[in-house]
């Protein structure tokens, strides 16, 4: 028995627990400790599993979900760090907590959303069964740095492991570069050009140019940002294959959206087969993470049918989307994060056929990215077409006072922005605001989300995010 | 009436940290007061003729989108861009495109980059990034109503420095500035204001913006006096809420 393991084990166990209690989720603090005790401890309590991880800028957390759920229609026990944990030390507070005192575990496979820049330092611990990623965007270049810097970490990791299988978006030509000089089995997804049409070319796209000669990407298709049918005229890079594409999109609202889809599990001859799928969450970004869970499923082998069950029934993650009913209305939390992100967010708000209630939360601590400039980059200039649905919209957060003055160039009058910083204030204002039937938005960055959670979780009662 | 035409040089490839904003900010607050605004975005391969803009807009890009720009911004718009600031018309560059106006950009090992030389300023690499908000006061925008600060949030881990034909933008009350070592941010040269702020730098920062725009009209229109009041509540709260917080 290694006894310095055991001990390890149980002094962050008891700190999970602890943590606990005093309401703070306990998710980096026992991690942390963990590794100052025991530095061997990733590899030690990890080697039993099949790991799947996610990464990516956006989508993570709902890429998870949909995989967990395909997991469990399949009937496979996991772990997995369901509570927005995604760096190394939240990583090993998962794992501890579902290991026994000798370091084992009963249950075998392990899903892990693993930050896009912490991917790198995790893989010198561990190496994954599959990766599976989202995309690649800017995002709060304060911390993250050059989005070239963030691709080249997660390259570093991959190359590091090399029987890890990869999950590739095959329309973002950041992501789908991580497999072009790999020779390992790799899934890719994406939509063919008959499935969506997006609007011309966005003047600040995130990668006009080609990652590799640096010519200017052509694309015989758009989906949003830089997704689509890109190739290079240049050096010859382009869009590779895909496995799991989405031909169709049948229908798309504020609710959920319908699709056909091939899957073509890459080593079957013969023609890949299609099928209907109902995404139970709106907006197309999330046909994307949906595309690459299916990806995910197919690459374990598990049966389309489990995928298109699963694809249906999933709930969505922590302020993702959430939905509270009070009254006789809907309160629903979307977390905003970077420009994209944004942007896809404000166009499923464009399907919404009634008048809402729209609040903007925008904070800038260290975890939402110190740098507010973003706000810029995103097209709020969408809502001014939208205003009559708009009843009221509340800047609000440690910044309420830059995003009034982004809504105010964007085109939004005046006499509909309220700046309004309390967060109980908040609430009961825009709902009492709401009629019957309709919907108060909540747009929070990722600190503002676990405030105006909590807060929420008071007054209506939430889930706890750890469960 | 009057109008004001707007160039956005390479805003494909310097639109970092929402530097589009400036252009937005310049637009609306013309359109406000009934001035026309056409804005036109110039990038690789297409030559720029002073003439047909009033003011010229340069922001800041990622290292690895600076290094496509650098061959077209040396051999295609230089020298024009060179005789236009010469011939005081009215530029404002942030960050990446401060550095770009400057003499060379020398890295951390010691490799020097020849930039465009159209200001008597250059850039050090260093190892340190400097970021986060910042606050600085311009005496060119001291008047009754305004105190002449700046607030603004900067990402940089190049070290500017000025020569002697630059003045410097203003002073650092909080942050960085040029080099984190004079206490001076940003350069003015003939009609060309830089800067290190993104934040975006003019929405926050109305009188500057207001600054820029009444130059601009002067310079285009001899009959041009000042620019019509606008409400300002939103933006002062947005200023006043960062200085109050910073200084």
């Amino acid at each position: 028995m290694n006894l310095r393991l055991t001990l390890t084990i149980a002094v962050c166990k008891v700190l999970i627990k602890a943590c606990r209690l005093i309401n703070q989720g306990g998710t980096t603090l026992p991690g942390k400790i963990a590794l100052r005790l025991y530095p061997g401890i990733i590899s030690k309590i990890t080697q039993g599993y099949k790991t799947i991880m996610i990464t990516g800028t956006n989508g993570k957390t709902t890429t998870a979900r949909i995989i967990g759920q395909i997991l469990k229609e399949n009937g496979i026990d996991f772990i997995s760090n369901k509570s927005g944990a995604n760096l190394v030390y939240g990583v090993i507070s998962t794992f501890i907590e579902a290991a026994d005192l000798k370091g084992g575990n009963s249950i075998t496979t392990a899903l892990i959303e693993i930050d896009e820049a912490a991917f790198s330092s995790l893989t010198k611990f561990m190496e994954p069964h599959m990766l599976v990623v989202t995309n690649f965007f800017r995002d709060q270049l304060d911390r993250y740095g050059e989005l070239y810097a963030t691709l080249k970490g997660v390259l570093s990791g991959i190359e590091r492991c090399e029987k890890t299988k990869l999950v590739l978006n095959a329309d973002d030509s950041l992501c789908a570069s991580l497999g072009r000089n790999e020779n390992r089995p790799t899934l890719y997804y994406g939509f063919s050009r008959s499935a969506y049409s997006g609007k011309k070319e966005l003047i600040n796209s995130d990668a006009l140019f080609c990652v590799y000669c640096k010519g200017k990407y052509e694309y015989s298709y758009r989906i949003y940002g830089h997704l689509g049918g890109f190739s290079c005229p240049r050096c010859g890079y382009g869009r590779p294959q895909t496995h799991i594409t989405c031909t169709h999109i049948l229908e798309l609202n504020s609710t959920y959206s319908l699709i056909r889809f091939s899957a073509d599990a890459g080593d079957k001859s013969g023609n890949p087969q299609e099928y209907e799928a109902k995404i139970n969450l709106p907006g197309l970004y999330n046909i994307y993470n949906a595309l690459a869970a299916a990806a995910c499923g197919s690459m374990l082998g598990l049966p389309v049918e489990n995928t298109i069950k699963a694809l249906k029934s999933f709930e969505c993650g922590f302020g993702r989307m959430e939905t509270i009913v009070a009254e006789g209305k809907l309160i629903k939390v979307i977390l905003v994060k970077n420009p994209t992100g944004f942007n896809q967010v404000l166009s499923y708000l464009l399907t919404e056929e009634k008048n809402m209630q729209l609040a903007f939360l925008i904070n800038d601590n260290a975890a939402d990215g110190t740098d507010i400039s973003w706000l810029w980059d995103v097209e709020f200039e969408k809502l001014e077409d939208m205003q009559d649905k708009l009843d009221n919209i509340y800047a609000s957060g440690l910044r309420a006072e830059d995003m009034a003055v982004r809504l105010k160039y964007a085109g939004v009058y005046t006499d509909k922005i309220h700046i309004l910083k309390d967060y109980n204030q908040l609430i009961n204002t825009g709902l009492s605001r709401t009629k019957p039937g309709h919907s108060f938005f909540i747009l929070p960055t990722y600190t503002a989300m676990l405030d105006i959670r909590k807060i929420l979780k008071k007054k209506f009662g939430l889930k706890e995010f750890w469960k | 009436m009057y109008e004001l035409n707007l160039c956005h040089l390479y805003p494909d490839l310097l639109n970092l940290y929402g530097d589009r904003g400036n252009i937005i900010a310049l637009q609306k607050r013309a359109e406000w007061r009934g001035i026309k605004v056409t804005v036109t975005n110039l990038s690789l391969g297409e030559s720029f003729i002073p003439e047909n803009y009033d003011i010229v807009f340069l922001g800041g890009g990622q290292d690895y989108e600076q290094e496509i720009i650098q061959e077209d911004l040396l051999k295609e718009k230089g020298n024009e861009i060179k005789n236009a600031i010469e011939n005081s018309k009215v530029f404002l560059c942030i960050c990446g495109g401060y550095q770009l106006l400057g003499k060379y950009y020398k890295t951390w090992e010691g490799k020097e980059i020849e930039f465009l030389g159209a200001l008597d300023l250059w850039t050090i690499g260093g190892q340190k990034r400097m970021i986060g908000n910042m606050v600085f006061e311009c005496d060119f925008l001291k008047t009754e109503a305004c105190d002449g600060k700046i607030v603004g949030f900067e990402n940089h881990s190049g070290r500017t420095y000025l020569g002697t034909g630059v003045k410097p933008l203003g002073r650092m009350l909080k942050g960085n500035g040029n080099n984190g070592e004079d206490k001076l941010e940003g350069a003015i040269y003939k009609n060309v204001y830089c800067s290190y702020s993104h934040g975006s730098l003019l929405p926050k920062n109305p009188a500057f913006t207001d600054f820029l725009l009444t130059l601009s009209l002067k310079q285009k229109y001899k009959d041009f006096v000042s620019l019509l009041h606008l409400n300002d509540d939103l933006e002062n709260l947005a200023h006043n809420s960062m200085v109050e917080r910073l200084l």
